[in-house]
């Protein structure tokens, strides 16, 4: 097996956990920079290092198109490539070209496409996204699923679901290192009622309220002993609230996008360096940060780069992504004043409602924490009490969640075995396209 | 910042540079290449990155007072302590001239007697010599260049004439209202006219100034 997962801490549904990799140990909860081309635009990986990166996501999309999988396994592998030591994970290329290429179609063959290089007509099959990742070399691979646009109900949803399944055969039929490589299965499903015993798929454009539901019945359902991977979720709001559910690993562009339009993170939410007051403000983005960005620029310095000189996008990407790894990580970083920040090391301290609350205090000062928030507080048994005024909460609800016998009772055969064998991540909703 | 010749071989010359910034002393050698910077750090490179580069031989930046004319005041830049301070290079050697040759270009047609103009990605600016002191002041470098009324080559010689006598003119304005420590490099100008350029440098030298920048 190419991966290894062991539990170190639990609170409730949340968990500390040692995921071994071939190319690097990772401590989850963790969130993963998306480096679409190889890189993570504006960063060095020595940079990467030093902010405390342990996964980095490579798009399969953009690397088979340019500099093309072939000439990157004749080099290496993206490790050897892009000069990255430590761990890689390649999604499938079945979700850029459904978003990217408007004329692209799924059938049961895989996804047809027109060729953004010559307009000819292409096809991508679950085996070849396998053996275009296998020759890329990432530590993490992903199925090619069928993946539904919109939200959307009714028969599409079944369908992309049971096409998930086989061709996550498939997949597994196609992969050529096992041991060197280890393939993540994702399942759709969607909101549809009749369909909730299906595994989480989200489809995108749903509400928090419906998010998180979604989150918390397929982390109730799924095995405990695996990783539990939520794409696209990137706002620290979310993967404090979805850790709180017992999802392990998260990616998004957000924190280097965002920052590449003067938006930096802070405990308090975001500060947009942009706006004209940043111009004549002394202080550091985050006065409690100890990047190498806040430890030697004022607001006013960084004001007068962003978007307009590369500089801005790289100092704020850089802060964006120290500040996403402290807010995850690790015993490594235990030079920080206060440890019980850390996701992970909170969860093994036993510290974790506390961490969450000066989480959402720091975020929600008033007290106005949002009510999905609340809700899925609520049922991950964390009291946050504290840190909500009761005149922005009405009662809150208790939504019904299925628990592992509701969900063994309602599923298929196939479902089973597969939930079962293999590994599991949700995909949920793309608040943001990947580029 | 203290400079002297070590070896003559004709012409040619190695020297030695020495930084005297708060609680450091560097020693650089000469001829050396100063980085160019966009807003005080070079392109691409953050501090942390900037020290792989062998030195000290990279410590010595070329910077435009006017990539700060938006968006961040000197006023600001004096709060913080400074341009060394602002950037996060306390050890590094700052010089400062207002032409980048990239983005702020001399744009000699709307110069008039009173100040040189630049074309910045701000639109024209017009810089007199008082307020590009009152600037470094705010920034203290290093050294900064005096302000020249920089001409094309095609001018007339009238006209390259009176850049010359402009030149020495804002020299001495410059030298007038500096109230820094940093060394003040004259411009010397005069196109492609041996004599004009010779003139410049004679008075240029008359100044007793610490360094003598040549123009184009």
């Amino acid at each position: 097996m190419a991966l290894r997962f062991e539990i170190l801490g639990r609170f409730n549904r949340a968990r500390a956990a040692k995921l071994v990799l071939p190319h690097y140990v990772c401590q989850a909860p963790l969130f993963m920079p998306v480096g679409t081309q190889g890189t993570i635009k504006g960063l060095t990986t020595s940079q990467l290092e030093e902010i405390g990166c342990q996964i980095i996501l490579g798009n399969t999309y953009h690397l088979a198109l340019r500099p093309t999988s072939e000439l990157i396994d004749e080099l290496g592998g993206l490790h050897k490539f892009m000069n990255w030591p430590r761990a890689l994970l390649t999604d499938s290329g079945g979700f850029q070209m459904v978003s990217l290429l408007h004329l692209a179609d799924i059938t049961e063959k895989g996804v047809t496409f027109q060729s953004p290089v010559d307009g000819k007509p292409m096809l991508l099959t679950p085996e070849e996204s396998i053996e275009i990742q296998n020759r890329i070399g990432a530590d993490i691979i992903m199925a090619l699923d069928d993946v539904v646009r919109t939200t959307i109900t009714g028969p599409r949803i079944e369908e992309a679901m049971y096409r998930t399944l086989r061709w996550i055969d498939r997949c597994i039929k196609a992969h050529k290192r096992p041991n060197e490589q280890n393939l993540f299965g994702i399942v759709q499903g969607g909101l549809d009622p009749v369909l909730s015993y299906a595994i989480g798929g989200l489809a995108g454009g749903e509400s928090k309220d419906s998010f998180w539901r979604v989150v918390a019945q397929c982390t109730a359902a799924l095995p405990e002993d695996k990783p539990r991977y939520v794409m696209g979720v990137g706002y620290p709001l979310d993967i404090v609230v979805c850790s709180a559910l017992g999802a392990d690993m998260y990616d998004s562009v957000y924190p280097t996008r965002t920052a590449r339009f003067g938006t930096a993170l802070i405990p308090e939410g975001v500060l947009k360096l942009k706006h004209h007051a940043m111009a004549e403000d002394t202080r550091p983005i985050d006065p409690s940060c100890a990047c190498m960005v806040c430890k030697t620029y004022t607001r006013a310095y960084i004001h007068c780069f962003v978007t307009k000189d590369a500089m801005g996008s790289q100092l704020v990407s850089y802060h964006n992504l120290y500040y996403m790894m402290k807010v995850h990580f690790s015993v490594i970083f235990n030079t920080e004043a206060n440890l019980s920040r850390d996701l992970h090391t909170s969860i093994i301290e036993g510290s974790f409602p506390e961490f969450v609350c000066n989480f959402l205090r720091k975020m929600f000062p008033k007290g106005d924490v949002p009510e999905w928030v609340c809700n899925a507080m609520e049922v991950a048994g964390i009291d946050i009490s504290s840190c909500c005024d009761t005149k922005f909460h009405s009662a809150l609800e208790f939504p019904h969640i299925l628990g592992r016998d509701d969900f063994n009772q309602l599923i298929i055969n196939q479902e089973a075995k597969f939930c079962r064998d293999h590994l599991f991540i949700t995909r949920t909703q793309k608040d943001e396209k990947h580029s | 910042m203290k400079f002297t010749v070590k070896t003559l071989s004709g012409g040619a010359r190695t020297g030695v540079l020495q930084l005297q910034n708060p609680g450091c002393c560097v020693s650089i050698e000469t001829p050396c290449l100063m980085l160019s910077t966009r807003k005080a750090l070079p392109h691409f490179l953050s501090p942390d990155l900037l020290s792989s580069l062998p030195s000290p031989d990279s410590r010595l930046l070329q910077f435009s007072p006017l990539h700060f004319a938006e968006g961040l005041s000197t006023q600001s830049i004096n709060n913080i302590g400074g341009l060394h301070n602002m950037v996060g290079l306390p050890e590094y050697g700052l010089g400062a001239v207002l032409r980048d040759s990239i983005i702020c270009l001399p744009e000699s047609t709307s110069t008039n007697k009173n100040g040189a103009s630049f074309e910045t990605p701000f639109g024209r600016l017009s810089i007199k010599p008082v307020e590009y002191m009152k600037m470094i002041s705010y920034m203290k470098p290093n050294w900064a260049v005096s302000l020249p009324d920089e001409v094309p080559a095609w001018v007339t010689e009238k006209r390259n004439k009176s850049s010359v006598d402009r030149t020495i003119l804002w020299l001495d304005e410059c030298i007038k209202s500096s109230k820094t420590d940093g060394l003040i490099f004259g411009a010397i100008v005069g196109g492609c006219n041996v004599e004009e350029r010779r003139r410049c440098a004679h008075e240029v030298v008359k100044r007793d100034v610490s360094d003598k920048n040549k123009g184009e």
